[in-house]
């Protein structure tokens, strides 16, 4: 419950806590053009999340980590990566009891930081986001970043679960578990429930998909957008 | 990028890497230098990931989960679809060393997930690990090896007959040892011999070791004529130190041995060098068909010139079921060489009957690629005599006779086969039928005078090597020759640019250079602007290195260790080296099939894809050699 009782802590505007450097990349970063949804998977960037909670709870329990990792022109670079953490695992319990807003930048009991999250704007800039089910991702970390930051993300998701039970309709569908996918392609997992290893393990699910989608004729990070939200409807509305 | 995510992607690359050789043995900074470079990829079935029409190969791929096929270019794809790649295997190094297309196309048999590397990562990363360099020189020996192949199947119905002469002694080795101690008696020694039908006893030491050798022969020279003791010790009468070889040896190498040492026996060792099996004449025989020992004993007991032109024409064809095999380059130019040395003792020999020598010192000395254990199917005679004149009143006397008999040794090697040598480097040419003293003055001039020719003549002269006679003049020449070179820089430095005025025939744009001959566009000289290359820096680095060896692999093995140069870069060289050999060995087999002389003529245009990826790389090869004179003489 950190970020409930952050929010009621304080009433200040989360820009009146950032220095002036820290509003100035938040600026750069508003200012950066609008992601090009248009063109090829394999001249893309796509930037792949994965949350994991510290505690049991979904829903209540805070966020304890990010893992994010970029597919550039359709190639995993492991320079292109990073692991934002925000409270440690088995620290999540004691959180409460902290004084918030001191040291480092992980595991500071009142939330993430702003140096943290900021690093995590810088890498994102304006890709679209992918995550497997990814209306949670989104929920979760959006928040974090207008609770803290004061920044509305409104970058485009694509929801892994979806296009997947799209384009590989023969395997599986959108509530399939991704442990499905990943037995079904082979793909290893280096750490289950390690955000950077699960980002990891998406990333690749993305590299088989979008493989199998352009050969569809979904060429582009758009189609994969209209492709989730037409199956969607098909499936929602039923 | 210090980043912990980074370092949990790169940790478990490493570790997936890890499984699989040759990374497996690869330096850890090597490793992590890889693992923090490689881009992951994934192709879906049935995608090309390599094609010959995407252009130089421009990135290393390694599988990481899926298989790959490789599709030859022109090969049959019923045959080649059983080639795929796994987890872990390389592609395509080939490619990717010689800056070229890759010649095979690689396709996805599933999803595939591939790390990447770019060529610029890809060669530091062979500088940076010497396992990996290892690999990936071995990989182009792999190239040649299947370009052997090849080359094995068009001579198919002769290479299936020849093919025992590549099993290894273990394999020719029909029964186990039979041997006894030095203290045993004659007596006992013959009498085994009688009961088990043997040809030979071996001697060996507590150890299991070989110390000498009792034969059949012996037998009756040295026990039955001269009337010897049957109860003395068998170590009396034995022939001491036999020729020994190891077990891990082939029938060729066997074959080699007893031509070069003119025995009929070989004892086979193991690690330990204790006796494991004796290897006759004989045996070899059985394996080889007609062909070996016919030759050997037809050029031994040749009474008449007429009889070695026979001899001289079987040692084409054994060498040529040699090429034909995929035996390796060196190794045939020096069975050749070994060969062509038997057949010039024996002319010789039956000359010696003919012109009374006796009493003085002297050697027949071989220059140029005969010097140098390097001959080749077309090879005519560069010789000389070296003597020694006690008196200075004689020597013109002395050379006389000489030159009488070099005449007649010059006109007999023409009639079996090795023409008279255009530029009359020939023993009967006054200037080269010398005492140990006037070719030591004449070695001297060059080197303190080097002008263009004395430069040309230290290239042919200095790979003297003795084929008959007394050795060590020739020994003594070598060492005089060595203290001169090693004392004097400047000729050293002149012999570097002479080496350099000619270069490895690369192209900029295109793959090799073929107009350097107006008069035959479209070729390139294997002789002037490939072995010379070796051949050149090779004889540097032995004279400026004190190498008494004149063979080009030899001098470039020797030397490199005193220079220091990793064998692994030594081996790459000899590599190319020896194929540039064969390709000038398959041409002139070629040419003479068809009744042409053979030249060193080669086009590239007609070579494989496999046989023109090497070339190229052998030249690349050639080009390093230069590069380390440039470096070394600073010119």
């Amino acid at each position: 419950m950190v970020w409930l009782s952050r929010l009621f802590a304080g009433h200040e505007a989360p820009e009146a806590r950032l220095t002036a450097g820290q509003q100035r990349l938040i600026t750069a970063w508003r200012q950066l053009p609008a992601p090009v949804m248009g063109r090829s998977h394999y001249r893309s960037r796509y930037v792949v999340v994965d949350v994991e909670i510290a505690g049991a709870s979904w829903q209540t329990d805070p966020l304890g980590s990010i893992g994010a990792l970029a597919v550039v022109d359709g190639l995993i670079d492991f320079q292109q990566a990073m692991e934002l953490v925000m409270v440690k695992a088995g620290a999540a319990l004691e959180v409460a009891g902290r004084p918030p807003g001191q040291g480092s930048e992980q595991a500071t009991g009142g939330g993430p930081s702003a140096e943290g999250l900021l690093e995590f704007l810088d890498f994102v800039g304006k890709a679209p986001l992918v995550a497997y089910h990814a209306s949670f991702a989104a929920r979760r970390i959006e928040r974090a970043f207008a609770e803290s930051l004061g920044v509305e993300l409104r970058l485009p998701w694509i929801d892994l679960a979806w296009v997947m039970g799209s384009v590989f309709r023969q395997f599986g569908d959108e509530n399939s578990r991704m442990d499905v996918w990943l037995a079904h392609f082979d793909i290893e997992s280096i750490k289950r429930h390690n955000a950077v290893s699960d980002a990891y393990a998406t990333a690749k699910l993305l590299q088989v998909t979008i493989a199998r989608a352009a050969r569809d004729g979904f060429e582009t990070p758009a189609s994969l957008i209209e492709l989730e939200k037409a199956h969607r409807h098909l499936y929602q509305s039923g | 990028m210090s980043n912990s995510a980074t370092e949990l992607l790169v940790s478990a690359c490493i570790q997936v890497l890890q499984a699989y050789a040759p990374f497996d043995r690869m330096e850890a900074a090597a490793l992590r230098f890889l693992a923090e470079r490689v881009k992951l990829a994934h192709y879906p079935k049935a995608a090309q990931i390599l094609g010959s029409e995407m252009g130089v190969a421009r990135t290393l791929h390694i599988v990481q989960r899926g298989q790959v096929r490789i599709k030859r270019s022109g090969g049959s794809s019923a045959e080649s679809a059983s080639i795929t790649l796994g987890p872990g295997r390389c592609f395509s190094i080939g490619a990717l060393m010689a800056q070229r297309e890759s010649s095979s196309a690689y396709i996805a048999r599933e999803d595939v997930f591939c790390y990447e590397l770019p060529a610029e990562d890809f060669f530091s990363l062979t500088q940076k690990s010497s396992v990996f360099n290892l690999f990936c020189t071995q990989y182009i020996a792999g190239l040649l090896r299947q370009s052997q192949q090849q080359l094995q199947l068009q001579f198919a119905q002769r290479a299936a007959e020849q093919k025992t002469m590549n099993s290894p002694l273990a394999r020719v080795i029909t029964r186990a040892p039979v041997a006894v101690a030095p203290e045993t008696s004659v007596r006992l020694v013959v009498e085994m011999m009688a009961s088990q039908h043997l040809g030979s006893m071996v001697v060996v030491d507590a150890e299991q070791q070989p110390v000498g050798i009792f034969t059949l022969s012996d037998v009756l020279k040295r026990i039955v004529l001269p009337g010897a003791s049957l109860d003395q010790e068998i170590a009396a009468v034995m022939s001491p130190a036999p020729q020994t070889l190891p077990l891990a040896a082939n029938a060729h190498d066997a074959a080699l041995a007893m031509a070069m040492h003119r025995v009929r026996h070989l004892l086979a060792v193991d690690e330990g060098g204790r006796l494991r099996g004796v290897v006759s004449e004989r045996d070899l025989f059985k394996l080889q068909g007609a062909g070996l020992r016919q030759i050997r004993h037809a050029i031994d007991s040749a009474s008449s010139v007429e009889v070695l032109v026979h001899a001289r024409e079987d040692v084409r064809q054994l060498s040529l079921t040699m090429l034909a095999e995929g035996v390796g380059g060196q190794e045939i130019t020096q069975f050749i060489s070994t060969l062509n040395d038997t057949v010039t003792r024996r002319v010789i020999e039956l000359n010696l009957d003919r012109h009374d020598l006796y009493g003085i010192d002297w050697a027949w000395l071989s220059f140029g690629s005969e010097g140098r254990d390097e001959q080749t199917f077309t090879t005519d005679q560069d010789n000389g005599i070296v003597y020694i004149c006690t008196d200075i009143m004689d020597r013109e006397q002395t050379q006389l006779r000489f030159l009488e008999f070099a005449r007649d040794v010059n006109d007999d090697l023409d009639k079996c086969g090795f023409p008279l040598c255009k530029g009359n480097i020939m023993a009967s040419n006054p200037d080269l039928c010398l005492t140990l003293e006037e070719w030591e003055e004449k070695f001297s001039h060059w080197i303190r005078t080097p002008e263009p020719l004395a430069l040309l003549n230290a290239t042919i002269f200095f790979d003297f090597r003795p084929l008959y006679g007394r050795f060590n003049l020739a020994h003594r020449l070598r060492l005089s020759l060595l203290r001169q070179t090693q004392g004097n820089p400047l000729f050293l430095r002149m012999l570097a640019q002479n080496a350099l005025n000619v270069a490895p025939p690369l192209g900029r744009i295109r793959d090799f250079v073929t107009g350097a001959d107006p008069e035959h566009p479209g070729t390139i000289d294997l002789k002037k602007y490939g072995v010379r290359l070796f051949t050149d820096a090779a004889r540097l680095f032995a004279l400026a290195n004190q190498v008494e060896a004149t063979n080009t692999v030899a001098r470039l093995k020797y030397s490199s260790a005193l220079m220091n140069i990793p064998p692994d870069e030594v081996a790459a060289t000899v590599e190319g080296f020896n194929f540039i050999q064969i390709l000038r060995l398959r041409h002139q087999h070629f040419e003479q099939e068809h009744g042409r002389a053979g030249d060193n003529l080669v086009r590239p245009d007609e070579l494989n894809e496999i046989e023109r990826r090497i070339l190229k790389e052998s030249f690349r090869q050639a080009r390093k050699l230069q590069a380390r004179l440039r470096l070394d003489y600073q010119v």
